[in-house]
């Protein structure tokens, strides 16, 4: 799975620590969810589209090997 | 009780217990514990003199206590990310402690024939060997995981 969260976060110009307390994780689940190391929870991406005000499929996309 | 009911009940009862951990400050609790209980593991070996098989004994549980202490108490960010990683260092620990109740006995035994010949005899290792490993592997891969995530 691939994802845009850096870009949107840029938009609302957040920093990876802002997003975190926003969302209610670390700075590093952040940074791991940006590098594509970790897939979050159904939760968490609502979360994060709460965040954004965008649906979740407009920041994360399913990649060739799903 | 409904068979549904029952099945909810059983089920939210699963659930309390897998997402079970204790609070924070159990994890340095569980540092002293197992610091005291290697000090005293020292005093015990250099110090003290005579049989203490019984002090042993509850050292050695001491030492087990503090590690899981450690193994279940949250920590200070916890979030879904390490829970997961949690979960992982578990499933690494149960299969590195299964191989290496597996495999010990005879390396042990191997090395002892090795080094003096006609050396110990085949024995199985103990509960508190397998479990101390078990933790040890749990901790460091959590730590580890955690800290290239």
């Amino acid at each position: 799975m691939e994802n845009t969260i850096k870009v949107e976060r840029a938009i609302l110009s957040l920093t990876q620590g802002d997003l975190a307390k926003k969302i209610g994780v670390s700075r590093q689940t952040i940074n791991s969810i940006e590098a594509n190391r970790y897939v979050p929870s159904t939760v968490l991406a609502l979360k994060l589209s709460d965040v954004f005000g965008k649906p979740v499929n407009n920041f994360f996309k399913l990649s060739s090997d799903d | 009780m409904k068979k549904q009911n029952f099945i909810e009940c059983e089920r939210k009862g699963l659930e309390k217990l897998i997402n079970f951990r204790l609070p924070h400050y159990f994890y340095t609790i569980g540092i002293a514990v197992l610091g005291t209980a290697i000090v005293m593991m020292f005093i015990r070996a250099f110090v003290l003199e005579g049989d203490q098989e019984v002090l042993k004994v509850m050292l050695q549980r001491g030492l087990l206590i503090g590690m899981l202490l450690m193994s279940i108490a949250k920590d200070k960010d916890e979030d879904e990310m390490v829970v997961k990683l949690r979960m992982q260092s578990y499933t690494y620990a149960f299969v590195a402690g299964v191989v290496y109740a597996l495999i010990m006995p005879f390396v042990d035994y191997g090395v002892s024939n090795v080094v003096n010949s006609g050396g110990e005899e085949f024995h199985d290792i103990g509960d508190f060997q397998v479990l101390l490993f078990m933790l040890m592997i749990q901790l460091l891969c959590f730590h580890t995981l955690k800290r290239v995530r």
